[in-house]
Parts: C-alpha cells; structure tokens; sequence
C-alpha cells in the first residue's frame, strides 16, 4: 500500500514538473487582465482590420482601425497625456516600419484628447517565420496597455533572409540587424581580455588560506610585489588613456552624432465620427443580469437624422453584441469575440426621422463572463461604457459612445 | 617589500598542504563566480534595468548617472572582504567580469534567442576599465579613504567615454517617419517592445541645461560624486556581512 502510494506521489509529482517545465506558445497578451471599467471606458476600438493574415518573411501587413477616446474617462485613470500605439507580439517576431496616427506619420508618444476620434494604421514587416497572435494596443501612461482585436499571422520563410536597411543622414546605408555589433563585441572582447588578464595575475598565486595566514602573521610586504605595484600604476595610466583616445577618436568618426530624441508628437484628433448629433443617445438606467449575463440598458433614443434608424450593434471591450436583423456576422477570427444574436431591443420597429423614444436594448452573452468583464459589478468604479452603432435603410453608420452607472441584478 | 621577496610568490605551505590549500582556492573562486554571477547581475537588472538593457534607453542623462552608482557597490563590498583579509586587489574586477558574463548569457540567450531581438539592440555596457582602476587604487593607496575619494570617482568618470566607442555610433541620426532620430531611436520604434513604449523611457529628462547640450559631464560629476559615498556604504555593508571565521579555524 505504501508503495503503491509513493508510486502514485511520484509520478503525480513528475507529471506536474513535466508540465511545469514544458513550454507552451502565449496564446493572450493580457487583455482581459485590465479591470473592466478600464477597458469599457477608455479606448473603444472598432473597425480593426489586418489586410492578411499569411505572408512571408520580408513581406508587410497593414493593420488600420480606428478608436474613440471616452469623454467618460475613468477618474482613476492618469489622463492620456503621454500615449503610445502600439503592438503586441512575441518579441520582434515583425518590425514596425510605419505608423501613422490621423493620417499623420508617428514616430513617438503623443498625447489623446477625451472624446476624440483617431484613426491608425501601421504597416508591420515580417522577420520571424510561425504563428504568431497580434494585437493594437495603446499605453497609457500610469495606467497600462488598453488592448485592441487580436488577429493571428502566419509567417513563412526563412528568418536568415530578412533585411532591414535604413539609410542614415550621413549617407550611410546600414544593415539594423547586425550594425555596430562586431565593433561592439570587438571593445567586449578587449576589455575582457585586460580584465581576465588582471585576474590571472592574482589567482595564479595561491590565494585564501596562505595568503590570510601570511597578512595576520606580518608578513604582508611579501603579498604585494614591486612589479604588483608598476602593474597597478600602469593600469591607473594606461586605462584612461586607452579610454579617452578611442572616446577622441569616436567623436572624430561620428561628428553628427545626437543625442536621444525625446520629443513628443502633436496629433489632433478628426473632425468628430461619433456622437456627431445626427442622432443623439442617452442611456438612462444599466442593469447587469448575473445569471442572464446580460446588460440591460434603458437608453433615451432621438433621430436626427432623414431616415429612420436601427441599433445594430453594440461594442465595448473588443466585444460584439450584434443584432442580427440590422448587421452581419464577422466572418474572420473577430467572430470569437462576436455574439451573433446577442442585441435586442424590445421593438423592433426603426425609430422614425425626428423622432425621440425610450427603448430597452440588452446585450447577452456568455462573452460578458469569458472576457472577464462580468467583474465590473465589483470594481471601485461600476460605469459601464461603449460604443452603440446605428444603421438608417442606406447603410449609414451613426456611432454612439454610451456610458452610465451599471446596477447588479443576482436574481 | 624587497625584490626578490615578491619575485617568489607567497607560499607558507607545501607538499599536502599547499595541495589542499588550492583546491580551496579553485573551490570558493567557483563558487564566488557562480555567486557574483547571480547575484551582481539579478542587483543590476532591478536597478539598472532598461538603461543597460536597450540602445534607446542610453542617454546623456541617466545612464551615465545610474550606472556606476549602482554598479560600483558590489564591487567595494567584495573588495572589503578581499583587500583587507587576503590583500586581493581584484575584488572590482572580479565582480563586474561575473557581471559581463551574466550579461552576456541573457542578452544572447534570452534577448536575443529566446525573444528574437537583434543583439545589437541590447548589447551591454561594460564598466572593467573602471574595475580595473578601482582595483589599481585600492593596491597602491591601501586606503578606505583614498580609494573612495579617487577610485570611486575614476569609476564613474570613466563609464561613459569607456562605452561612447561601442555606443557612438548608434547616435547618428536618421529621417525616419518625417522625424530624426538616432539609429538607438529607432531601434526602438521598429523592434517592438510591448512593455517598454518610448513614453515610458526615462532619457533626457530634468533640468541639466544651464551649460548648454553638455549634459554628460555634468550627469559623470554628479554620478562622481555620489560615487565617493556610495563606494564606502557598501564597503562597510560587504565588511559587515562577510566573515573569515572559517579561515582563522585553520
């Protein structure tokens, strides 16, 4: 019985290290990790798209969406003063060769204003074959990454032939992937060489015991010698003498060399894309049904615009609650994010041109829970927000940037 | 200290003895590596972190102040143990040797193996010029005091010409994206780091501009200074968790 027991432990407990020790392929970058409210009411993503998802090493993708930055901004929350867009992956499994930001070229941070609208593209180069997931995200600064649509690429070819040559404005056209570093490792090289050298000197000599017994018995002229002495004094002259001749002659190689640049970009947003008052959303009343994990939203409808409008959409957090009268499924890897028929409204009737009219819109969806988002119900600020998107009969888009408190039902 | 005294290397021992004695050296300098390895090279990452980590984090600025100060205090603690009970004046470049070799595995097999980036975006600073003189002082002045004042502030002093050879030339700018940048720059633009934005990069920032661009000297003196105080803190911090109990037993 003790044997059997100990056999038992003993391969559960080499099964559990087998498994600790076996790596696996990432498959998240922390989106659900950011509390709810965070990713409800900070940047809402919508019209993500990557113009492929397979492509060889060498070739380029181009991600471009776009995003709205929530005049209902988290009041715990740094406002977005320094922000960065960026893209999450595996390490450089692909460069970023361009970024533009509102049809602007960006190299740096820049800051966002609450209630803009920003549209982005970024073309990435493929460096690293596999399979690899990919997601726009933006840093915040103080806060932390708010993380758009994933989309996995398939990257194929050979990594030894990727290149990426940048022309400096000296004239010089320079390989990034291998530039400075054999003059890099060659002043390694040296310096580690005088340094093991000095090290040597000293431990080829017996070192602790005698050398202690030697110290304590007064004998400790006979552990430093003359020649000791003209080493160290020749190290104390030679050293920085090496050290500010090649520092000299660095500057005579480099005469144009800059500093860091630290500056940041000025992007202003575009003129308004949602909340543009053609039709005007108000939600009144939220409650988040728990065993229906649904968001029932009472919302203070009035149609501006010349035809009449449905709801077809509402999103926030990456996720799609679709009414399937009004919009189409995704067909891509956005399905998973997607409920196909998780909107309905409580009428189905479109709100007529002028008119104003209280509706119940309900999100439900099991995807409130597997994105972790069912936790705002018990985060310190329980506002919930989004994107609501709404059709007239010719296809026109109005989007509606919605937040208001959420009321938990448990019954 | 006479010639021929120091023509003949120190050797109480002989026969088994001196034998043992060796192997006692071999077995505590093995184990001091792998320790300095570790430990030094975990103390640098937390505190030096993305400055010797990234080309795009080494300023005029912070590098040359953060690096030595945080550098040097291994090294005089080591030195503490080493100088005053065996007259080993090699405790500096021992510990940023261990340094470079903990460095040089990472930056190879898990910057660059392991998270694809090129190695020359993440090649290492290196501080043995100043080791090698820290260590020099120490020998000729035999002087807690001395060494501190001199030895800790050629330390500093001589990090950032020691390393403006190997970093220089990532300095020269580029037109990229309607901007300039240096090479540094955009390596960190086009090599995505998801963690490290360039918001996020401490360079350049404070009020070292009353001399105009020379930022550098003024960021040594100041790392300089605050060398000659650090060294001495961390000699005592190393003479007080260091003993030679076991040796005195022999």
């Amino acid at each position: 019985m003790k044997k059997s027991l100990k056999s038992l432990f003993s391969a559960v407990y080499l099964g559990l290290c087998a498994g600790a020790l076996a790596p696996e392929a990432a498959l998240a970058h922390g989106e659900k990790a950011l509390e709810p409210f965070v990713r409800m009411r900070t940047i809402q993503w919508y019209d993500v798209a990557w113009s492929k998802a397979k492509l060889n090493v060498n070739e380029e993708v181009v991600i471009t969406g776009k995003f709205h930055v929530n005049a209902d901004w988290p009041r715990g929350v740094a406002q977005p003063d320094a922000t960065y867009l960026n893209v999450s992956a595996p390490g450089p499994v692909f460069i970023r060769t361009k970024r533009y930001l509102n049809g602007q070229s960006s190299v740096s941070s820049s800051a966002l204003k609450l209630g803009g609208d920003y549209d982005f593209k970024i073309v990435m180069k493929a460096r690293i074959p596999g399979r690899f997931h990919l997601h726009p995200f933006i840093n915040l600064h103080d806060a932390g990454s708010v993380v758009g649509p994933g989309q996995w690429m398939e990257v194929e070819g050979d990594a030894s032939a990727f290149t990426n040559q940048i022309k400096t404005l000296d004239g010089s056209v320079i390989d990034m992937e291998t530039y400075g570093l054999a003059n890099g490792v060659a002043w390694h090289g040296f310096w580690i060489a005088l340094g093991s050298a000095w090290l040597l000197w000293w431990v080829r000599r017996p070192l602790f015991i005698p050398r202690y017994k030697l110290l304590h018995a007064g004998q400790e002229t006979s552990l430093i010698s003359t020649l000791d002495r003209k080493i160290g004094a020749a190290i104390i002259f030679a050293v920085p003498m090496i050290v500010f001749g090649a520092n000299f002659v660095t500057d005579l190689k480099y005469p144009n060399a800059i500093p860091l640049q630290a500056a940041m970009d000025q992007i202003d947003p575009l003129p308004p894309a949602v909340d543009v008052g053609a039709v005007q959303v108000k939600i009144q009343r939220a409650e988040y049904n728990v065993p229906a994990r649904a968001m029932i939203m009472t919302a203070l409808l009035h149609n501006g615009s010349d035809h009449p409008v449905r709801v077809g959409e509402f999103a926030t957090a990456n996720v799609r609650f679709l009414n399937p009268a009004v919009v189409q499924p995704p067909q891509d890897e956005g399905a998973a994010l997607a409920a196909r028929e998780g909107l309905s409204i409580d009428t189905a009737d479109p709100i007529a041109p002028g008119e104003t009219r209280t509706i119940r819109i309900t999100a439900e969806d099991s995807l409130w829970q597997r994105e972790r988002l069912d936790g705002l119900i018990r985060d310190a600020d329980t506002r919930m927000g989004g994107l609501l998107f709404l059709y007239d009969n010719a296809g026109r888009r109005y989007v509606s940037s919605v937040s208001a408190p959420v009321i938990p039902k448990f019954y | 200290m006479t010639g021929k005294s120091l023509d003949i290397p120190a050797r109480p021992y002989t026969g088994e003895k001196s034998r043992l004695s060796r192997a006692y050296d071999y077995l505590i300098l093995v184990l001091a590596l792998f320790l300095f390895i570790g430990s030094f090279h975990l103390h640098v990452a937390l505190t030096v972190g993305d400055w010797d980590f990234w080309q795009d984090w080494k300023d005029r600025q912070w590098w040359p102040l953060i690096t030595p100060l945080m550098m040097i205090t291994f090294p005089a603690a080591v030195q503490a143990v080493l100088w005053p009970n065996f007259r080993l004046p090699l405790g500096a470049t021992l510990c940023i040797s261990c340094l470079l070799i903990g460095t040089w595995i990472t930056r190879f097999f898990a910057y660059h193996m392991w998270n694809f980036f090129p190695i020359n975006e993440v090649l290492p600073a290196t501080m043995l010029p100043s080791a090698l003189v820290l260590d020099a002082i120490l020998m000729l002045s035999n002087s807690l005091t001395v060494t501190s004042i001199f030895g800790g502030m050629a330390f500093a002093l001589l990090f950032y010409p020691t390393n403006w050879p190997i970093f220089g030339m990532f300095h020269v700018p580029v037109e990229y994206g309607g901007a300039q940048l240096t090479v540094a720059d955009l390596f960190g633009f086009q090599y995505i780091r998801a963690g490290t934005p360039e918001y996020l990069r401490i360079i350049e920032r404070g009020t070292l501009r009353t001399y105009g661009q020379y930022a550098t000297p003024l960021s040594a003196f100041c790392s300089a200074l605050l060398c000659t105080l650090m060294y001495p803190l961390w000699w005592y911090l190393g003479k007080a968790f260091a003993t030679t109990k076991y040796v005195k037993n022999i």
